[in-house]
């Protein structure tokens, strides 16, 4: 049986098996869909005492994701341990290249691979899914090099799957956005701050505040914001009578001119401002 | 992109209709409406516009948003 995609259906028994025969393991965990599914998995697999969720804290984390991955985790009775990481003190990272996800991804996992050791864990998994290979993925070289393995994309485990299967779970991440880290929202070249940082995560908390729904983006262009929205929601938010909304929302959160992307939320945005992946 | 290129968008901005000063930040330009900005409501216009600003080399378009004061200097952090 095969997907839209053309790929072999993967299958949980499956899942559940590769676990199975890892003996314990160590995942990477954001609370996004992807973590989050393949950590309710590893439980069921392998059982409380085999598992540990690992969530990797920086100025770079929203902190509403990190509370509810907190919430997710204790939903699901996943054992969670939080550590600190430090990639804002590397200057390749805080250069932000286009290949910053490298520089974080390395120090994240180097940081793992310790606890991983100590607690006799006997591999350490990230949520890399079948539809992220290809691309520009830079972090997947980091993870490569450091032997961390990802499951969910060995397995042929597409994106739609996992929320379906997440769904079939139970799991209230299943219908969750996707939640890039804050660094994401600056563009390449640009140096990435813990100010900026807080800029943007204050300004983006602002437009849910004021209504703003689905797929948010506040991108930083130095003294202007460009709000990147679901294109559905354009229409609704120009008007000169609700776009002042926005404005006085995000100017508040410290952005001296505020703009409204046309096409709306696009996924990869900088990527292709930056000219590392085409229209 | 240069500014050049923002003017040669300004006007043909212009030549359909679309009052719109155009500032160039690399492959960003930014939209300040010069009238009725109720218009970029339209999917049609905003379509309009994203296609008239991919021929002369942008990637992004955005409209800048007043309707408040803008905040004198840069906040850049």
């Amino acid at each position: 049986m095969s997907t839209d995609s053309g790929r072999p259906a993967s299958s949980e028994p499956a899942l559940m098996d590769w676990f199975r025969e890892q003996g314990s393991a160590l995942v990477g965990f954001s609370g996004g869909v992807d973590s989050t599914y393949l950590a309710a998995v590893a439980l069921d697999a392998l059982g409380a005492g085999s598992v540990l969720a690992v969530i990797g804290r920086s100025a770079s984390y929203p902190e509403v994701q990190w509370e509810n991955a907190i919430a997710l985790a204790h939903r699901i009775g996943l054992p969670l341990l939080e550590v600190v990481t430090d990639e804002m003190n590397d200057p390749r990272y805080a250069a932000n290249p286009s290949n910053r996800c490298y520089f974080c991804k390395s120090e994240l996992w180097t940081r793992l691979i310790p606890v991983a050791r100590e607690r006799g864990l006997a591999v350490i998994v990230d949520g890399t899914n079948a539809d992220d290979i290809g691309g520009h993925r830079p972090g997947r070289q980091a993870a490569s090099e450091r032997e961390v393995r990802s499951p969910l994309a060995e397995l042929g485990f597409g994106k739609d799957e996992i929320r379906r299967l997440s769904r079939a779970r139970g799991l209230p991440s299943w219908s969750q956005p996707a939640s890039p880290c804050l660094s994401s929202r600056i563009p390449y070249g640009t140096a990435i701050t813990a100010e900026r940082l807080a800029r943007v995560e204050r300004a983006e908390a602002a437009l849910r505040r004021v209504g703003v729904t689905g797929d948010l983006r506040v991108r930083d262009h130095d003294d202007l914001a460009r709000i990147e929205m679901p294109a559905e929601s354009l229409a609704g938010w120009i008007d000169p009578d609700r776009a002042v909304v926005l404005a006085v929302a995000v100017r508040e959160a410290g952005f001296a001119r505020v703009s409204l992307d046309l096409r709306g939320f696009r996924s990869g945005s900088l990527n292709i401002l930056g000219g590392v992946a085409t229209p | 992109m240069s500014a050049g290129g923002g003017a040669a968008l300004g006007h043909a901005l212009l030549a359909r209709g679309i009052r719109a000063s155009v500032e160039a930040r690399g492959s960003l330009a930014v939209l300040l409406p010069l009238s009725d900005p109720e218009a970029f409501a339209d999917a049609a216009v905003r379509d309009q516009v994203l296609a008239l600003a991919r021929e002369h080399g942008f990637t992004h378009v955005a409209v800048e948003l007043l309707g408040a004061p803008r905040v004198s200097g840069t906040n850049a952090p």
